[in-house]
C-alpha cells in the first residue's frame, strides 16, 4: 500500500485503520493545543473530527496556532481552521463556533455522536464541564493543558480511571483587604487597587449599583485586621471615592488633578495618621504637588510600552489617559477592565505605579502589569505540539488500537507530563506514570451514581414533580425522605419540609434539556447506618417518542456507609481573587461564592523541586489549565 | 552569532507577547540574529520548521532535494495531494512563509552529500534529520571543525531518538534556593557546575534564588556510538522497566553503516551485539516488541514528529535564548509506553 494511509496501517494493522477511519472524534478548541490535535488527528486518518471553539482569533494567537495568518485576526478559529487544513485533510470535518456548555447547541444527545472526546481547553469551567458530559456517557477523554514551558496529558476512561476532578484544584491566591486599600508591599498589590477597586469605582457601573455592591462585601469579607479605626477609614475612603466619580461625570478635564491629589496625597496623609500601620512597617511617602506640576512637562506620545517609566511620566500618562476614559464614559455610561483596552490598561497601570512609588515598591512597565492585571500565561508552539502529539499517540491506546501493545486494564495505560522543561528531572524529558483509579472520595466519578434521564416533551408539561420523585423513589429504592436538588439552577426542589413545588409540572418548575437533578437519601436506614448513594441525572428531552415517555437510566444505586463530611468550612474569610471562568477578570467575592469558587479555581505555579512522580504530577496539573483564564501570583 | 539589533519593534512585541512573556525580549532579539540550517523536510523537519519559523528566527534555510511521495501526505502538513511529484521545497516554500512573513527564508534543493564542509560554516546551527549513521557522523565532523551547535532527531513509526552535540554549553539556570545550597563541581558524566550566585527577588525580599551556571560537555555522535552503554547505570527496577526501543535504536544506528532499511534477521543479530555491550538482557525484549520495530523501519509517523520535532525546537530557541538547560546529549522516546529518557552517553 502506497498513499497516505500506508503509516497509519504500518503502525495499526489493516483492521484498526478501518476503525480510525470510522472513528468520530470531538475536538474541545481550536486554539494552541487544538489547532495542533486537528493536525495530528487528520494526518492518523481519522474518519470523522468536529472542532468547537468560541472565540476569534487575536494577533497574540499567531505566534503558535499555526493555522492562522494576519488576515484571519478576528474570524471565528474553527471554521478559520477548518478551511487552513483542507489541503492536507482526508477526513470529515465540521467546526462550530460556540460555548461547549451550551446545553441549546451541544444538547447531551448531540455528544452522545462520539467515539472519544480531546479536550484542548483553556478554562477549568469547561473542562469540568467536559468531564462531566464523559462521566454521563462513559465517552472516553483525553484531557490536556499547557502552561509556558509546563504541559501534561490526561487520558480519561470514565469509572475506570481517574477522572478530572479526582485531584483536588488549588484555591486561588487571595489578599485581606487591607494589604490592598492601606498597607501594600508588591506590586500586585497595587494592580488589583488600581484594576479592582479604584477602575471599578470610577467607570465600571453607576454610583447607586456600587453602592450596594461595597455595602454587601463589607457586610462578609475579612478585613485582615482588627484595627476600628482603619476600617472606618476604608469606608469612609470609599464613600469619598463616590465623590470622585462626579469628576468623570462633569467631563471636566482641569479637575482630573483632584483625582491624583485626594488618591495620592490627601489619601495617603489620613493613611499615615494611623500610627499603628506604621510600627513595623516602612511609611509610605505622599506625592507633592511638586510632582503633579513637573509632570506637565511631559510629552506622553513618546512612552513606550516595555520600558519603566518615571514618576513624572506616570502622572503625565495618568491624566492624559483618563481623559480620554472620561470622554468614553460620556458615551459608554460603563466602561470595563479589558487587558486589551489600551486605555482601561494604562489607566490601571500608571494608578498602580504611582501607588507603587508611594509605598516604596518596585513600577512596572505596561507590558509587564498586563500579563498580571490581565491574568495573561504565557503560551508557546513548542509545548503545544508536544503535548497535542502524545494526546493524539495515546488515543490508539485508550482505542486499544495497537494489537501488540494490548491493554489488559486501563491503569496500564500511561498519561504524561514535562519534566524536563518544568526542571522536575533531568533524567526525563516526559514523566509518564500509569493511570490510576478512581478516587473514591471524588464528588464527580465516584460519590454519585449518574445517569440520563429521558423524558418526552409533553411528559415535561404533564408529569408533576412529586411523579418524578415517586417513580425514582420506587425505581431506585429510596426511602421516603429525600431531597431534590436543580444542580444546574442551584436551586432545593423539595425535601422533608418543603413540599410546595411537589404538584407543579417539571415545564412550570422550568426544567428542560441540560438541567441535572441531584437526589440524596435523607433517611438512610438506622440499623445499618446505610444509605441510598446520592444519583444524578440529566435531563435530556427527546422528540420522537410517544407523548407519555420517561426513561430512567439502567442503572443501580447502592447502599453505602454514611461517610461524616469533613469540615471544610474552617478557613479564614477573606476576599478572594479569583477567577471568572468566562471573562478575564479578578473579581473579589465574598466567602460563600468563594467555596462555590474553590471548585473551579486554579492553583499557584509549580513548585519547583524533585520528589516522586504522583506528587509531581498533581502540581502539574493543578497548575496548568492552560492559556489566559488564570491569574499566576507566585 | 552576532548580537543584532536588540530593539524590537511595538509590532513585534504585540505578536510574539504570549513568548516574550516566557523568554524575555532579549532572547527574542537573539533568535531574530540567529542562522540555521535544516537538513531534510520530512515529518519531522515540517514540525521543527513550523515551530522555529512560528518563534521568530531570523534566517532559516533549508536544504532538501526530495520528491513529494504518496506516503509523505500522511505525515507532512505542508504538503497536498497535487504535489506529488514535485520538489518538496518547490511545494512548501509559500506555505512556509506564510506563517511568518517576518523570518528570512532560503530554500536549497542541492543535495546535502554533495555539500561542501565550507558550506556549513555559515550557519550558527544546523538540525538535521532523516540522516544515515554515515552522513550524521560525517556532518558531526564538519559542526565539530566549526564549533556548530549540532541537532539530530530521527524516527521509527511510534519511536524515535534526539542526539545533540553542543560541543561545550554553559546554562544558566535560576530556581528557588532550597535547604541543600548547590555546590561547585561534576554533578554527572557531562555536566559539571562553575558558578553558583544568589539573587533576591526586588519585590520580595523572602525569595532567594540560586543562578547556577551549569557547564555541558558533550561528545561527538561517533564517541557515542562507541561509548553508550548502561552497564552499572541502571538499578534492577530501572533496568526492568528500561524500554526495548533504547538498544533498538542503538542496533539500527550499527546497522546503517550499511543500509537504511534493515531486514529482520540483520536488526535482530545487531540487537544482540548492542544488548550485550548496554549489559541489557536480551530477554528484555519481546519478539512482538521486536517486530514491529522491525516492521515500523522508515515509517514517519505525525505525532511522533510532533513530539520530537517539539523537543528539538525548543531545545534550539533555549539555545539562543539562553533559556533552561539544554538538553544533554541523547534522548529516545517510545509511543506505547510515553517513555523519553535522557541519556548522558
Amino acid at each position: 500500500m502506497a498513499g497516505r494511509e500506508s503509516n497509519i496501517v504500518k503502525i495499526v494493522g489493516i483492521e484498526n485503520y478501518e476503525k480510525i477511519r470510522n472513528c468520530k472524534c470531538l475536538l474541545v478548541g481550536a486554539g494552541g493545543i487544538g489547532s495542533e490535535l486537528l493536525k495530528d488527528l487528520i494526518l492518523m486518518q481519522f474518519g470523522e473530527i468536529h472542532i468547537i471553539d468560541l472565540d476569534t482569533i487575536d494577533l497574540s494567537n499567531l505566534n503558535r496556532q499555526f493555522l492562522f495568518r494576519q488576515k484571519d485576526i478576528k474570524q471565528p478559529k474553527s471554521t478559520t481552521a477548518v478551511k487552513a487544513v483542507s489541503h492536507f485533510s482526508n477526513s470529515k470535518l465540521i467546526p462550530y463556533q460556540g460555548n461547549i456548555m451550551d446545553t441549546n447547541q451541544f444538547p447531551l444527545h448531540w455528544f452522545n455522536q462520539f467515539d472519544i472526546i480531546f479536550n484542548a481547553l483553556d478554562n477549568l469551567a469547561a473542562r469540568r464541564y467536559v468531564n462531566k458530559i464523559a462521566q454521563f456517557l462513559s465517552l472516553p477523554l483525553l484531557e490536556s493543558g499547557t502552561s509556558g514551558f509546563d504541559g501534561y496529558i490526561q487520558p480519561i476512561i470514565p469509572h475506570l480511571t481517574e477522572c478530572f476532578d479526582c485531584t483536588k484544584k488549588e484555591t486561588p491566591k487571595t489578599f485581606p483587604v487591607c494589604t490592598i486599600r492601606s498597607t501594600p508591599n508588591l506590586p500586585i498589590h497595587c494592580i488589583v487597587w488600581a484594576k479592582n477597586f479604584l477602575f471599578n469605582e470610577l467607570f465600571a457601573s453607576s454610583i447607586t449599583e456600587n453602592n450596594q455592591d461595597e455595602q454587601r462585601l463589607e457586610d462578609k469579607q475579612d478585613w485582615g485586621t482588627e484595627d476600628k479605626e482603619e476600617i472606618e477609614r476604608i469606608k469612609q475612603e470609599t464613600n469619598e471615592l463616590h465623590e470622585l466619580q462626579k469628576i468623570i461625570y462633569s467631563k471636566d478635564s482641569s479637575k482630573i488633578v483632584n483625582i491624583l491629589e485626594k488618591l495620592f496625597i490627601h489619601d495617603i496623609e489620613k493613611l499615615l495618621l494611623i500610627e499603628n500601620l506604621w510600627k513595623t512597617r516602612e511609611k509610605p511617602t505622599s506625592l507633592t504637588l511638586e510632582h503633579i506640576e513637573s509632570s506637565k512637562k511631559i510629552d506622553v506620545s513618546k512612552l513606550k510600552l516595555d520600558q519603566i517609566w518615571s514618576l513624572e511620566e506616570q502622572i503625565a500618562k495618568f491624566i492624559n489617559v483618563t481623559e480620554i476614559l472620561m470622554n468614553r464614559y460620556s458615551i459608554e455610561k460603563s466602561i470595563e477592565f479589558d487587558k486589551d483596552d489600551e486605555d482601561t490598561l494604562e489607566f490601571v497601570v500608571t494608578a498602580a505605579n504611582i501607588r507603587s512609588y508611594i509605598f516604596g515598591i518596585s513600577m512596572k512597565s505596561v507590558f509587564d502589569s498586563k500579563q498580571i492585571a490581565g491574568n495573561i500565561i504565557p503560551a508557546i508552539a513548542t509545548t503545544n505540539a508536544i503535548i497535542a502529539g502524545l494526546s493524539s499517540i495515546v488515543s490508539l491506546r485508550v482505542l486499544n488500537l495497537l494489537n501488540y501493545a494490548n491493554v489488559k486494564k486501563p491503569t496500564d495505560i500511561n498519561m504524561a507530563f514535562t519534566s524536563k522543561a518544568s526542571n522536575i528531572s533531568n533524567q526525563r524529558y516526559l514523566s509518564n506514570p500509569n493511570l490510576s483509579k478512581p478516587n473514591c472520595n471524588c464528588a464527580v466519578c465516584s460519590k454519585v451514581c449518574r445517569g440520563v434521564l429521558e423524558v418526552s416533551t409533553v411528559k415535561l408539561q404533564t408529569s408533576t414533580l412529586g411523579e418524578l420523585i415517586e417513580l425514582i423513589r420506587t425505581t431506585f429504592k429510596y426511602p421516603n425522605d429525600v431531597s431534590v436538588l436543580d444542580v444546574s439552577g442551584q436551586r432545593l426542589l423539595a425535601d422533608f419540609d418543603f413540599d410546595d413545588l411537589l404538584d407543579k409540572t417539571l415545564e412550570d418548575l422550568k426544567l428542560g434539556e441540560g438541567d441535572v437533578l441531584l437526589f440524596t437519601d435523607d433517611e438512610g436506614d438506622e440499623d445499618s447506618n446505610q444509605f441510598r448513594k446520592s444519583l444524578e441525572l440529566y435531563i435530556a428531552v427527546v422528540s420522537d417518542k410517544s407523548d407519555d415517555y420517561i426513561k430512567l437510566p439502567s442503572i443501580e444505586v447502592p447502599l453505602i456507609e454514611k461517610i461524616e463530611e469533613a469540615e471544610s468550612n474552617d478557613m479564614e474569610e477573606e476576599i478572594n481573587i479569583a477567577t471568572n471562568a468566562n471573562e478575564e477578570t479578578i473579581i473579589l467575592i465574598d466567602e460563600e461564592e468563594a467555596l462555590e469558587l474553590d471548585k473551579q479555581s486554579k492553583g499557584k505555579r509549580l513548585e519547583r523541586e524533585d520528589s516522586s512522580d504522583k506528587d509531581n504530577i498533581k502540581k502539574i496539573r493543578t497548575t496548568n489549565t492552560i492559556e489566559d483564564d488564570i491569574i499566576e501570583l507566585d | 552569532m552576532s548580537s543584532g539589533d536588540s530593539n524590537l519593534s511595538a509590532d513585534e512585541i504585540a505578536l510574539y507577547d504570549r513568548q516574550i512573556r516566557l523568554w524575555g525580549m532579549a532572547a527574542q532579539a537573539r533568535m531574530r540574529s540567529a542562522k540555521v540550517l535544516l537538513i531534510n523536510l520530512g515529518s519531522i523537519g515540517t514540525e521543527i520548521t513550523k515551530n522555529i519559523v512560528l518563534s521568530g528566527i531570523g534566517n532559516l534555510t533549508l536544504l532538501d532535494d526530495h520528491t513529494v511521495t504518496e506516503e509523505d501526505l500522511g505525515s507532512q502538513f505542508f504538503l497536498s495531494k497535487e504535489n506529488v511529484g514535485y520538489k518538496r521545497l518547490e511545494v512548501t516554500k509559500d506555505r512556509i512563509q506564510e506563517l511568518n512573513p517576518r523570518v528570512n527564508l532560503t530554500y536549497d534543493v542541492g543535495k546535502f552529500k554533495e555539500k561542501d564542509a565550507e558550506y556549513f560554516k555559515q550557519f550558527d546551527l544546523i538540525i538535521g534529520t532523516e540522516l544515515s549513521t554515515l552522513e550524521t557522523i560525517e556532518l558531526n565532523k564538519i559542526t565539530r571543525r566549526f564549533n556548530i551547535p549540532l541537532y539530530i532527531a530521527g524516527s521509527n513509526g511510534l519511536f524515535a531518538y534526539i542526539f545533540v552535540d553542543l560541543v561545550q554549553f554553559d546554562a544558566v539556570d535560576e530556581k528557588l534556593k532550597s535547604s541543600v545550597p548547590v555546590e561547585i563541581g561534576r554533578i554527572s558524566s557531562n555536566k559539571e557546575v562553575i558558578e553558583v550566585n544568589v539573587r533576591i527577588d526586588e519585590d520580595d525580599s523572602k525569595k532567594i534564588y540560586e543562578k547556577v551556571t551549569t557547564r555541558h560537555h558533550y561528545k561527538t555522535f561517533e564517541d557515542v556510538l562507541q561509548a553508550a552503554s548502561l552497564k552499572d547505570k541502571l538499578n534492577r527496577r530501572q533496568l526492568k522497566r528500561l524500554s526495548g526501543a533504547v538498544p533498538l535504536t542503538f542496533a539500527k544506528f550499527n546497522l546503517q553503516n550499511n543500509q537504511a532499511c534493515p531486514t529482520s534477521e540483520e536488526l535482530r543479530k545487531s540487537m544482540q551485539a548492542i544488548s550485550n555491550k548496554f549489559g541489557v538482557p536480551v530477554e528484555n525484549i519481546k519478539d512482538e516488541y521486536f517486530e514491529q520495530f522491525a516492521n515500523q523501519s522508515g515509517i514517519e509517523f505525525a505525532p511522533v514528529s510532533a513530539v520530537i520535532g517539539g523537543a528539538v525546537a525548543q531545545d534550539v530557541i533555549n539555545v539562543f535564548g539562553k533559556r533552561q538547560s539544554p538538553i544533554c546529549n541523547f534522548i529516545i522516546f517510545d509511543g506505547i509506553t510515553l517513555d523519553m529518557p535522557i541519556y548522558e552517553f
